[in-house]
């Protein structure tokens, strides 16, 4: 079922610094966790302020199942946001902020207390339910802003890089709480990111925008195995890229004829491979390389090659990347399963 | 003599804000605190150049048995409280709309920071000559022939409820708080009314449970400081103010130029029940500072 369905979304500023969508469409599925994902500028919090009502769209719509919200204030929505600072209210403490939007809505006192003990208890923040957001800690601050969006149990909650404000070492347990509450609770959610390992680990889906623009929304593995753009290949660490021409199962470009697996479509196009899916040693589509330098990235090696004059990169793990030399000649594969067909570059 | 550069990595902390608060403190408390005991000392009617050495209460007494006084305090404690309570309502309004981008912006912006150069005593004859009842909206008025004659203009100027003085205090006042509120906005951000919105929270919850709270330390901060000043100054409701009662401040100020040299005491008990009234309310605002402080360090 979908949840959210974003329609030719547009939105351009007056002023520079804001980045402008031209037209974005994406129908996110009910209770799913989709990761916007994008670089700088690419108009992933314009996305956001646009679904949560904090700025309006220049033309297109934004609809909830079936009913457009568009037009609706921010409050009504069914939409909750957390942004990349935890923006806690300082004269409130954690137990206050995790209640406040119960208590907006005139709940009960006694029945927002449960629910905030409930809420805290999730999140681990109940011993600290007192003190004021200036006395916490990153991590803790976060949490706690994280409980206040998720008590309200929106149908839509959306995190701005929730991550960010966060040291490297808190962001892994941010991630997997993220994660848990997400299943457990079933609310929809959108993860905003520029991170792309971030993106991965997290989400069902990803929607990669690029300059106001969906570039793809797919799976995390559908970004590394079948990116639809050699822009969006790039984003994802993509750097082997062959031009030629795709006919009847064979690729003929500048690294000889290759067979390609089936399915792939005819005519001219762009072959890539994964640096980490080129395999040294005997193999289908074998051909011979020259090794031009060896670089140590930590857990694995980055290999530079000249294949027949063209320059490919293959990343290694420490085993292999013991038998070789730099200026040495070595045998290498290119699994056909491997291989996948991008359109030429506009 | 020591050289103090090179022992000032030695100097500590605490040491350090002492000699930088030193010249601020010695000016404070030369001035102020030894002005404000002489006339206390005064107040108790302890005057040696008079032969007066025997410290008492009688210029209290005195003071608290006339109705003049009472009535006059009561009479300040109007004046200031509906000024500030008028001016920081306008002021909030009015940083809330300044905050905004819109064209001419600056503009508003510079008129609403002009009359803070303008001296109150400037404004109070202003305020004379445009709403007393010969002044020019009275003329005005009857000319368009709303009234038959100027003396059915309101009574705006030397009225029983001060109305001229509160008119001066809350235009000369409002600019003030304004500023104030606007710096607190501007360095606040509208982010945290946006987490609100996006709670839950109306345009008008957002601002009453969210900006209310994070601006009140500015708001009551200015407001005591505006309260003090309209509770103590003569000058506005010397110009402004009705023959009878009297604003505290005036009727002090002619207890003192009296030609009688015994109401002096009096004068001087009048100033330091003034000066209790806005050092108790400027404490509590320091108190409730502080403990928000605390709760926030």
């Amino acid at each position: 079922m979908t949840a959210l369905v974003l329609d030719q979304l547009r939105k351009s500023y007056a002023v520079a610094g804001q980045a402008a969508l031209h037209g974005l469409s994406l129908a996110v599925e009910s209770g799913s966790l989709t990761a916007l994902l994008g670089p700088s500028g690419s108009g992933k919090t314009t996305t956001m302020k646009l679904i949560a009502g904090l700025i309006a769209p220049d033309s297109g719509d934004i609809r909830l199942g079936d009913r457009s919200i568009r037009d609706l204030p921010p409050e009504r929505r069914g939409v909750a946001m957390v942004f990349q600072n935890p923006l806690l209210f300082p004269h409130l403490t954690v137990a206050g902020n995790v209640g406040f939007g119960l208590r907006m809505r005139g709940l009960a006192s006694d029945r927002i207390a449960a629910s905030v003990a409930e809420m805290l208890e999730r999140v681990r923040l109940t011993d600290l339910a007192q003190r004021k957001p200036a006395q916490l800690s990153g991590g803790q601050a976060q949490r706690a802003a994280l409980a206040r969006a998720l008590i309200l149990r929106p149908e839509v909650l959306l995190l701005d890089e929730p991550l960010s404000s966060l040291d490297p070492g808190l962001r892994d347990e941010m991630r997997q709480l993220i994660r848990a509450l997400q299943r457990e609770t079933g609310i929809t959610t959108i993860v905003v990111t520029h991170d792309q390992t971030e993106a991965v680990a997290l989400a069902d889906r990803i929607a990669l925008l690029l300059d106001g623009r969906l570039a793809q929304y797919d799976s995390p593995q559908a970004f590394y195995g079948r990116p639809a753009t050699m822009a969006v290949a790039r984003f994802f660490g993509g750097v082997n890229f062959i031009p030629g021409t795709a006919r009847a199962g064979i690729f003929d470009g500048a690294l000889g004829t290759l067979t390609l697996p089936p399915g792939l479509p005819e005519g001219p196009g762009v072959l890539t491979i994964r640096p980490e899916a080129l395999r040294f040693g005997e193999g289908p589509n074998p051909r011979a390389a020259q090794i031009v330098a060896l670089s140590f990235l930590g857990s694995l090696t980055r290999v530079d090659l000249d294949l027949m004059g063209v320059p490919l990169q293959a990343l290694v793990t420490p085993d292999t990347a013991r038998t070789l030399g730099p200026g040495t000649e070595v045998q290498v594969s290119l699994p056909p399963e491997a291989l996948w067909l991008l359109p030429p570059d506009a | 003599m020591p050289d103090l550069a090179a022992k000032g990595p030695e100097l500590t902390d605490r040491t350090r804000l002492a000699l930088l608060l030193a010249p601020a403190l010695l000016l404070l408390g030369g001035l102020f605190l030894a002005g404000l005991g002489l006339t206390l000392l005064r107040s108790f009617r302890y005057m040696p150049a008079l032969g007066l050495t025997e410290p008492d209460l009688a210029a209290y007494v005195a003071i608290l048995t006339t109705p003049d006084f009472l009535k006059s305090l009561a009479l300040s404690l109007w004046i200031a409280g509906a000024s500030t309570i008028l001016a920081a309502s306008l002021a909030i309004g009015a940083a809330l709309l300044l905050r905004q981008t819109f064209p001419g912006r600056a503009v508003v912006s510079f008129l609403v920071q002009l009359n803070l150069t303008v001296p109150h005593i400037v404004g109070a004859i202003g305020i004379l000559y445009l709403v007393s009842q010969s002044g020019s909206f009275a003329r005005l008025a009857h000319a368009a022939g709303l009234i038959a004659t100027p003396a059915e203009f309101p009574v705006l100027t030397h009225d029983p409820y001060a109305i001229g003085i509160i008119l001066l205090y809350v235009w000369k006042e409002l600019p003030f708080i304004t500023l104030i509120l606007l710096a607190n906005l501007q360095t606040l951000g509208e982010d945290h009314e946006a987490v609100a919105r996006s709670l839950g929270a109306s345009r008008w919850q957002a601002f009453r449970h969210v900006l209310l709270p994070m601006i009140l330390p500015g708001l009551a901060a200015s407001s005591a400081l505006v309260f003090a000043f309209a509770f103590g100054a003569y000058e506005v409701p010397l110009v402004l103010g009705q023959h009878a009662p009297k604003a505290l401040p005036v009727l002090a100020w002619q207890a003192w130029t009296d030609t009688d040299l015994a109401t002096r005491p009096e004068a001087m008990a009048m100033a330091i029940v003034i000066a209790v009234v806005g050092l108790a309310l400027l404490a509590l605002v320091a108190r409730g500072l502080i403990a928000g402080d605390r709760d926030a360090p």
